[in-house]
């Protein structure tokens, strides 16, 4: 075992491998508040790359409901369970244990591994509400019957636990851009990345017999193109980019501003100790306590500022640049209601204005001397 | 771990079995599939191994599913054959999601038969070679890789890439357009093809097990009443890998996983020593 620093957590812990970080980390952002769950990014995973025989049941990219959806079964209550209560005070290093420290003498990680069925129900609680909604009910903030769409791929971890255990070190994280990927030719299909992923990721294909994981669209994240679940996504959630550690962290990258300027993402189930790189800006309709053992105690605070945008024109245009280019934008800038992304060159790849403009279409319309009418 | 190396080197000769296996030489053909029940095993002398759940690697068994294994040996001059019983009270092929296959291996040092490296899975320059058993290979051998609906019959697919029904107009892809949208196969990793019931693997410690290209081994296992009886016969003499000389001795080790008890690659019971083997002349 050696000791890293987890920054998540803002303390060293015990991994099996030493701190040895990528010259870039991939990272997704995706804004809980706009995602509509209409599983584009699911569809156009499995099409890119799930559409073979033994990966039927695969989805790499899920899109599950919170709190009773989860894809494969309950994953979430169970890793919570096995890792037992532990305590996190706002502002403070989490000093509970991680998945790593939590693990029997027997074992890389504290783990469950779930069973075939597990995964057959992709779409379980899809919509289902938190509570029940008596008739004459009204709506306050946050919600009391609540329940938000949770997108998910592979977190291509700083500290894999799919890496850590595997016997045969036939899993490896890509120095160029944190990537986290399985080599196929060397995978034994021993699955102990299934067991030892705990949100969940790495899956097994009865069909080759070895195991397989989202590859982050290494692909396209080479030519400068965001993965194809962020490039489709319908609701403009999403954005893909760098992240760096908060002592490098620079305020004009995209990821960074959201993450350790703004800090109005969070990483989920940081106390897991990974330092997973999908981070999340949180749902501000949903229940507190919820929220809090899911992102960890900043929850609050992200809220309130989330909260408070709208005096806010640079993050306004930030998240109006999100979806609205294919490229990886580095940095971006917002001047004069303009929301400029740039490349890892500097060049500009896209230019969007923070408020569109408004237009009144009047009732009668006097170039062709006509009355508009709507009427079917 | 070097510590813990040197405490089990040392803590070793406790284990000492109480005989050595001995092969006997026997006019009968080996170079085929055999037949664990044969009447020629009536002739080999039975020695009972002690194994115990691997110690030394994470992850580790939680306990120990196969604690003895009932060793039998014959050569006939040109190959050499073991017969290997072990209890296990239930049949497990692989398949499904998380399900493993029963499985047993043998292994060999490769550079000195006299003084064999590392038991456990031998170490860098001093590699050992291993005969690995697999049910779920076997079933391979016998009745072809089972296709995703011999595993799922249920299953629903609209249709795989490049997998179409020719309605006349589609000429159907070859295998290996196929196999690129399957990608443990592009990839050409063994696993993802169908298997003979023998895997030959060279190791040169933890990790860095990989298959060799050619096999002339033979493997077939029966499961009755709650025991596996394997047997695997191999040449005695193997190009760049383990030598056996008549007349001579050399050591063997033993592994055995339980795949219904979720035992898969570290998650295995072992003999934590190296067996003295006598190869009789005539
Ligand atoms: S999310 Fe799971 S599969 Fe992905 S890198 Fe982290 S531990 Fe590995
Ligand atoms: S495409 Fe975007 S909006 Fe639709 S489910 Fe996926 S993340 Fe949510």
């Amino acid at each position: 075992m050696a000791r890293v620093k987890n920054w998540q957590i803002n303390r060293e812990m015990d991994y099996p491998y030493s701190e040895s970080r990528p010259k870039k980390q991939w990272s997704i952002i995706f804004d809980l508040n706009k995602c509509i769950a209409c599983q584009t990014c699911s569809l156009a995973c499995k099409t890119t790359w799930t559409s073979g025989k033994g990966q039927e049941y695969m989805f790499w990219n899920n899109v599950e409901t919170k709190p009773y959806g989860s894809y494969p079964l309950a994953w979430d209550v169970k890793i919570l369970e096995r890792l037992g209560q532990q305590a996190w005070k706002a502002k403070e290093p989490y000093y509970g244990k991680t998945i790593f420290e939590a693990a029997n003498a027997n074992e890389v990680v504290a783990h469950f591994h779930p069973k075939d069925e597990d995964w057959m129900y992709p779409n379980v609680g899809e919509d289902d509400c938190a509570g029940n909604v008596p008739h004459g009910d009204h709506i306050t903030l946050p919600h009391d019957k609540w329940f938000f769409y949770l997108p998910r791929t592979c977190a291509h971890c700083t500290y894999p636990a799919c890496l850590a255990s595997c016997p045969r070190k036939a899993i490896y994280k890509r120095e160029e851009d944190g990537i986290v990927l399985i080599d196929q030719s060397r995978c034994k299909g021993y699955g102990e990345c299934v067991r030892a992923c705990p949100y969940k990721k790495s899956m097994y294909n009865t069909h080759t017999r070895v195991s397989e994981k989202c590859i982050g669209c290494f692909p396209a994240v080479e030519q400068g193109l965001q993965p194809m679940c962020v490039q489709n996504c319908i609701g403009k959630i999403r954005i893909m980019g760098f992240v760096n550690p908060p002592w490098k962290m620079r305020k004009n990258n995209p990821i960074d501003y959201l993450i350790h300027d703004q800090q109005i993402a969070l990483p989920y189930y940081p106390q897991l100790g990974l330092e997973p790189n999908i981070y999340y800006i949180p749902p501000i309709h949903a229940d507190r306590e919820y929220l809090t053992q899911m992102f960890g105690p900043n929850v609050d605070q992200a809220i309130e500022r989330y909260k408070k945008l709208k005096d806010d024109p640079v993050t306004q245009g930030l998240l109006v640049l999100m979806g609205s280019t294919d490229r990886i934008m580095h940095s971006f800038d917002v001047k004069d209601g303009i929301a400029y992304g740039y490349d890892e060159k500097g060049d500009e790849v896209v230019r969007v204005p923070v408020t569109e403009p408004f237009i009144e279409r009047t009732a009668y319309d006097a170039n062709i001397k006509s009355l508009r009418n709507n009427t079917p | 771990m070097k510590l813990k190396v040197l405490f089990l080197l040392l803590v070793l000769p406790a284990f000492s079995q109480a005989a050595d296996l001995v092969a006997k030489k026997v006019k009968e053909e080996f170079n085929k599939v055999l037949d664990p029940y044969a009447a020629y095993w009536l002739q080999a002398p039975e020695v009972e191994l002690s194994l115990m759940a691997q110690p030394m690697m994470k992850p580790k068994p939680e306990k120990t599913e196969t604690s003895l294994m009932k060793v039998q040996v014959l050569h006939n001059g040109n190959y050499i054959a073991f017969r290997l019983r072990w209890k296990d009270t239930e049949k497990s092929e692989a398949g499904k999601l998380g399900e493993f296959s029963d499985a047993v291996a043998l292994e060999f040092p490769v550079k000195s038969n006299e003084n064999p490296p590392s038991v456990i899975m031998g170490g860098k320059g001093d590699p050992v070679h291993m005969f690995h058993w697999r049910a779920q290979y076997q079933y391979d051998e016998e009745h072809g890789k089972k296709d995703i609906k011999d595993i799922y019959p249920n299953l629903a697919v609209d249709t795989y890439h490049m997998d179409y029904p020719d309605n006349g107009n589609w000429q159907g892809a070859t295998q290996d357009q196929k196999e690129a949208y399957m990608h443990g196969m592009a990839a050409g990793n063994p696993q993802s093809f169908a298997k003979r019931a023998v895997d030959e693997i060279m190791a040169e410690g933890f990790g860095s097990s990989a298959v060799r290209k050619d096999q002339d081994s033979f493997g077939k296992g029966e499961w009755k009443n709650g025991e596996w009886t394997v047997v695997i016969s191999r040449a005695l003499k193997r190009d760049k890998g383990s030598v056996l000389e008549e007349g001579k001795g050399s050591s063997v080790a033993f592994a055995v996983w339980q795949g219904g008890k979720d035992e898969v690659g570290s998650r295995k019971a072992l003999t934590l020593y190296w067996t003295p083997l006598k190869v009789e002349g005539l």
